[in-house]
This record gives structure tokens, sequence and C-alpha cells, in this order.
């Protein structure tokens, strides 16, 4: 045998020695994640809105005096900046019934003074405060209340204290009415993700795992109820249901919506299960199940993520679109949707009834997107470098 | 190709089969009938309209009756609308609606197809950001509340346009723009990165280095290759477009399909509903049977493939 050649060996030069050194410490995988996730500004700021937006809907209404059925019929639609006029030393807000509503300093409404006559011919309302008359004016272009001389009396504006953010058509307040429909939506986003997660990870895991006709027959079944309208069947299905309420809607929007999820899961199965550890799991004498719960499932679970947060805005936003055309839960229970409904007929009066429930439909949907794209930076190893 | 077309075909019709058969089912499972309502029937009575009506028979006749009436194309009568047929009310509602839909579809791609080649052409830059900004804007924003702020905004406020109705085309423009919201968004999403990956590939880098224009590069190997994507979405966005009319019409009162569908659903209107749904799951299904034939046809690459 020849001798071993020792000149094809040379030591490594000194600085390339580190070429294969671990230049971080190992990170467990959800610590790498978590601080993907927190470096993203938008993400922090969606993580930041939603827990705002839980303990608005779930603590918030602890605190506030009103109720979300309760009706106060003197205070229709007052708004949340209210604009008074100051007659001797007191505030006088005009209702959109016109009536005057006594207002304290602070915001505070009081008693109602009704108009002593509708003077018609006029187009107006007589009141008498403290002896003296005074003349609430609806004709086009000079509405507003004026003194004995018809002179316009000047306008101040003081913020609505008894009604931080006014009340709706039917003298409710909006402020906890909105978080109210903050509890709708919050509960629907998270329970109606949970059912298409559950149901979606099993369909999909069990088509996948199994492959051959099982995957065939199962993933044509996907497709064709992916072919359906699917607002359409939750429609459908709230109808079923005869306004059911919450639960209703999240039967209606996890047994429609999971074809998304059992999609992504399908795919994420199959090319895992080919990898070694499933076969070393199975040599082993693992049961399929057993695979699935411990090694596949748990694999996949980024994706799984990912795609359960893209679907909270959705399910926000169809609970909204079921309420606004008047499928949702039913009244006196709020929800932004029916919010938004209510305060269309109201929209040239008081346009403040709808922008409320719409920014929060906006702020949520915001919110949810942006902790959505967040994770799936985080979760995707080229981004995340 | 043929083949291909074949197994779109056979999978469209098991589609609505299926549709069908939901749709009959969740009908049925509802409880009360037709006559449910008012007075109670002496039961003799009860048993004639039911055998006028083929109610007596057994689940599966009556299915197979009432896809025999849809293969005629005959949705049947309203329940609430007396002497209308759901056909009638289809037929009143549509042409709005389709107008409507055909209006956003165009504005859409108008829209969103420059917006999305400027994102492309300008990756990563300011204008990138911008755009990208507005999409999501664009996809967050539901599209009730952009339909009431345009017409809190621009027709109440400033009375550029009608505040509601569709007495002439002005009409349209507030509809349209707060319809086309979503869809806008999605397609300029969609133009940006399909562009942007195409701008990547080797044929790109072949026509810059023949010493093509920019222009010439962008337009007939760029924009032809990165539009395949976006048709698509058409089909399924038209039917959205379409579904998305429910709220848009009932906010500007446009006299459309939606807002007869959202009124049947307040009525409990079942005959209606059911017909409403069939009919825009039919839309739908059919119109992604057409892109799929559109695609084939514009792609080379996959008519290639499937052979």
């Amino acid at each position: 045998m020849d001798q071993l050649k020792t000149d094809i060996w040379e030591p490594v030069a000194d600085e390339e020695r580190d070429i294969e050194k671990i230049a971080r410490p190992s990170v467990p995988l959800w610590k790498e994640i978590t601080g993907q996730f927190f470096k993203r500004k938008p993400a922090v700021i969606g993580l930041v809105l939603v827990i705002f937006t839980i303990l608005f809907a779930f603590a918030g209404p602890l605190f506030s005096e009103h109720r979300y059925d309760e009706q106060s019929l003197s205070y229709v639609s007052t708004a949340p900046l209210l604009s008074v006029y100051e007659i001797e030393g007191e505030y006088y807000y005009a209702s959109s019934s016109f009536k005057l509503i006594k207002v304290s300093k602070d915001g505070v409404l009081g008693d109602v003074i009704r108009s002593k006559r509708d003077d018609g011919m006029n187009k107006r309302y007589v009141f008498d405060l403290d002896g003296v008359t005074y003349y609430l004016s609806y004709k086009n272009g000079a509405t507003g209340l004026q003194d004995k001389e018809t002179n316009m009396l000047p306008v101040k504006t003081v913020r609505n204290k008894s009604y931080p953010l006014g009340t709706d058509g039917l003298g409710r307040d909006i402020l906890v009415r909105l978080m109210y429909g903050a509890r709708i939506s919050m509960t629907v986003a998270f329970v109606a993700t949970l059912v298409t997660l559950v149901i979606g990870v099993i369909y999909g895991s069990i088509s996948g795992y199994l492959g051959g006709t099982t995957d065939l027959v199962m993933m044509r079944i996907v497709d064709i109820i992916s072919a359906i309208p699917l607002t359409m069947y939750v429609i459908l299905i709230m109808v079923l249901f005869n306004n059911g309420g919450l639960i209703s809607i999240i039967i209606a929007l996890g047994s429609v919506y999971w074809v998304d999820m059992a999609r992504v899961v399908r795919g994420e199965i199959l090319s895992l299960k080919k990898r070694e550890f499933v076969g070393a799991a199975r040599t082993m004498g693992s049961s399929t199940g057993y695979i699935l719960r411990k090694h596949l499932i748990p694999n996949a679970l980024g994706p799984i993520i990912v795609t359960a947060t893209m679907q909270i805005p959705s399910a926000i936003f169809t609970e909204a679109f079921m309420s606004f055309i008047g499928l949702g839960v039913s009244a006196p229970m709020a929800s932004w949707g029916m919010m938004c409904n209510d305060a269309l007929e109201m929209m040239r009066s008081a346009p403040y009834q709808l922008a409320c429930p719409a920014i929060a439909i906006c702020v949520a949907m915001f919110a949810f997107n942006f902790i959505g794209d967040g994770l799936r930076d985080a979760f995707d190893p080229q981004i995340r470098k | 190709m043929i083949h291909f077309l074949l197994k779109r075909a056979g999978m469209m019709v098991a589609t609505l089969f299926v549709i069908m058969l939901i749709t009959f089912s969740i009908m049925h499972a509802i409880p009360g009938g037709p006559y449910s309502a008012g007075k109670r029937l002496p039961e003799e009575i009860q048993a004639a309209l039911d055998e006028k009506y083929h109610l007596n028979d057994p689940l599966y006749v009556q299915f197979f009756d009432y896809v025999g009436g849809i293969l005629h194309l005959d949705l049947g009568p309203s329940f609430k609308y007396e002497g209308m047929s759901v056909n009638d009310l289809i037929a009143q509602g549509f042409p709005v609606s389709a107008t409507l839909g055909v209006l956003a579809m165009l504005f859409t791609l108008a829209v969103s197809i420059p917006l999305g080649i400027i994102a492309a052409l300008k990756h990563g830059k300011w204008q990138d950001t911008l755009i990208g900004f507005i999409t999501t804007l664009g996809v967050t924003i539901p599209s009730f509340v952009v339909a009431s702020l345009l017409e809190y905004f621009l027709a109440f406020r400033l009375g550029w346009f009608p505040i509601f109705g569709v007495d002439n085309l002005k009409g349209y423009v507030l509809p349209m723009i707060a319809l086309s919201g979503y869809s806008l968004a999605f397609v300029t999403r969609l133009t940006r990165s399909s562009l942007v990956d195409v701008m990547r590939s080797d044929y790109i880098r072949t026509a810059r280095v023949k010493g093509l224009s920019e222009r010439q590069v962008v337009v007939r190997h760029g924009l032809r290759n990165s539009l395949i994507p976006v048709v698509t979405v058409l089909g399924p966005m038209f039917a959205g477009l379409l579904m998305g009319s429910f709220v848009v019409e009932k906010i500007f009162a446009l006299p459309g399909m939606g807002r007869f569908f959202v009124q049947s659903i307040t009525n409990r209107d079942y005959t209606a509903i059911m017909g409403f749904t069939l009919f825009y799951a039919t839309v739908l299904v059919i119109l992604v049977f057409v892109v799929d034939i559109i695609y084939c046809l514009i792609d080379p690459r996959i008519q290639l493939h499937l052979s």
C-alpha cells in the first residue's frame, strides 16, 4: 500500500477558523418568533390595539354608568360635542327633537324644557325661560336659538359629560354600546377562528396524511365548497337559525370558513410526512393519531397560526356585514355592524353616530391585519434571516 | 386542453348540484311551511294544498322537481311579493347590479393595474410604501363604511353627486367607488407582487441585454406575463362585487338585486332567498369556468403543460 500523502493536508489558517463558529447562541423557536414579532412596529401596534379593544370590551362596561339597552328618550341623539347657548349663566342645548336641555357648566345633561307652542307660521318653537321668551328657529339657513328680537344667540361648545360619545337615535349611550359591540366582535373573532382552526386542522391533516383516494375525495369536497360563494351560505345558515344571535353567527362562520385552513394544513402535512422523523416514529410503532398529534401538527404550527390570525379580520368583517344587513345579533344587543346600520338613517343630522362604530371596525381590522402580517414575517425564515 | 375543459365543466356541474342540494336542504330544515303563517287550515284543505303543490311527495322527489324547475329556469314564486316570481325580481334587479358590478370592475382595473405597476417599478421606494399603505386601507375598511363616508362627504356635504338613486350615470359614481374598494386594493397588491417577481426573471434580463428600452421591457415582457394572475381572479372578483353590492345598494338605495335580497332576508321570503342564492352561486361558478378558459387561451405555457 502506498504511503499516505501528507502534503495534501494543511492546517487551517487562523483567520478561517471561525467559519463554522456559531455566531449566535441557539434560541428556542418560540423565542425567536416572538423576538422577530416584537421587532416589527406595526405588529406591536396591532397587538397593543387588540389588547386595548379586549379590555375596552370586557372591562369597559364595569366603569360605565349606563347600560347598553338603557334608553333615555329625553336625550335622543345628543352629540359628543354639545353646541350650547348661554342664557343668564345657564347653558341650554337644543336637541334634535326641538327641546331645550339644561346643561351644567361641565357638560352634564339636566332637565328638559318643552316648548310652549310651535309657531309654525314663522317656523320656530316658542320657549319661556324664567319669564323671558326665546325662539328656537328651524327655518332653512337660520336654525338656532333666538332672543325676543330674533337675534341669534352665540353658540358655545361643551363636551358631553353624561354621554362622552353621545347617544343614538333611541337615546342609548354610544360608548357603552361600542363596548358591547366590541364584545361581540372579539368573541366572534376568536371563537369562530377557533372553530375553523379545529375543523380545518383535523380535516387537513387527515387528508394530507392518509393521501391517496381519501385525499382526492376530501380535497374535491374542499374544492366544491370553496367554489360556493361563502357569504351566501353564512346568510342561509343564519336564516336557518332564525337569528339565533351570537351562537348562530359562530356556527355559520365556523362551518363555512374552515376550507382555507384545511388546504394550508394539508399542504404542510404532505411535505412533512416524507421527513425522516416521521418514518422513525412509524418504525417505532407509533399510531397514526400519535404521529399526527405529536410530530406533524406541531411542526406545521407556524402556517396554522398565521392562517388563523389572517382569518380573524375576515370573521370580524363578516359579522359586521351580517349585522349590517340585519342578520346578526338581535336588538337591543349592540354590534358594530348593527350600530352602523342604525346610524345610517341619522347620517345627516348625527354623523358621529356612524363615525364611532365605523372607526371601531376599521381599528379592529387594522390591528388584526398588522398582527397577521407581523406573524407571517416572523415565521418566514427568508425574511427572518 | 379539451380534457382539462371537460374536467372543469364536470366540476362545475358537480358544484352546482351541491349548491342546489345544500340550498334545498337548508330551506327545508327551516321549521314551518308556506301555509303555517296566518290561520290554521283544516286538515283536508292542508292535505289538498299539499297534494296540489306536491308537498306530500318524498323529499328526494321534491328535490328533483325543484332541480327540474331550475333547469327550466324557473325559480318559483315569491312568498312575499304577491304576483311576482323570483325570476321577475331577478330580472328587475340584475341589470342595475350588473351595471354597477361591471363599472366597479372597470374602475378597479383602470386604477389598480397602474398603481400596481408603479409600486412594482418603484419597489422599496416611497411610492411603493405609499401605495402599500393605501392598499392596506382598502383591504381593512369595510365597504359599507366607505360607502357611508362617501355619501356623507361627497354627496351630502359637497353635493357633487346625487345622494341616492341612479337616474343618470352620475348616480353610479359613488356606489362604484365604494364597491371597488376591496378589489382595488387586492388587484393592486396582486399586480405589484407578480410584476416584482417577473422583473427578476431571466427573460427580462435577456430583454434588457438585447437593448430594448425600459418601456418596451416593462410593457411587452413584464406586464403581459404579470397580468396572468390578475386574469384568474377576475371571475371571483366580479361575483364578489355583485355580492358586495348588497350593502352599497342598500346605502345608496339603488333598485338592484342586492336590495331585493336583503329585503327577502328581512321578510323571510324563503323562495326568494333560495332563488337569489342559487343565482349568485351559478353566476360565480360560471364566471370561474369562463375565466379558466380565458386563462388557458392567453397563457401558452398552460396549454403546453396540459398537453
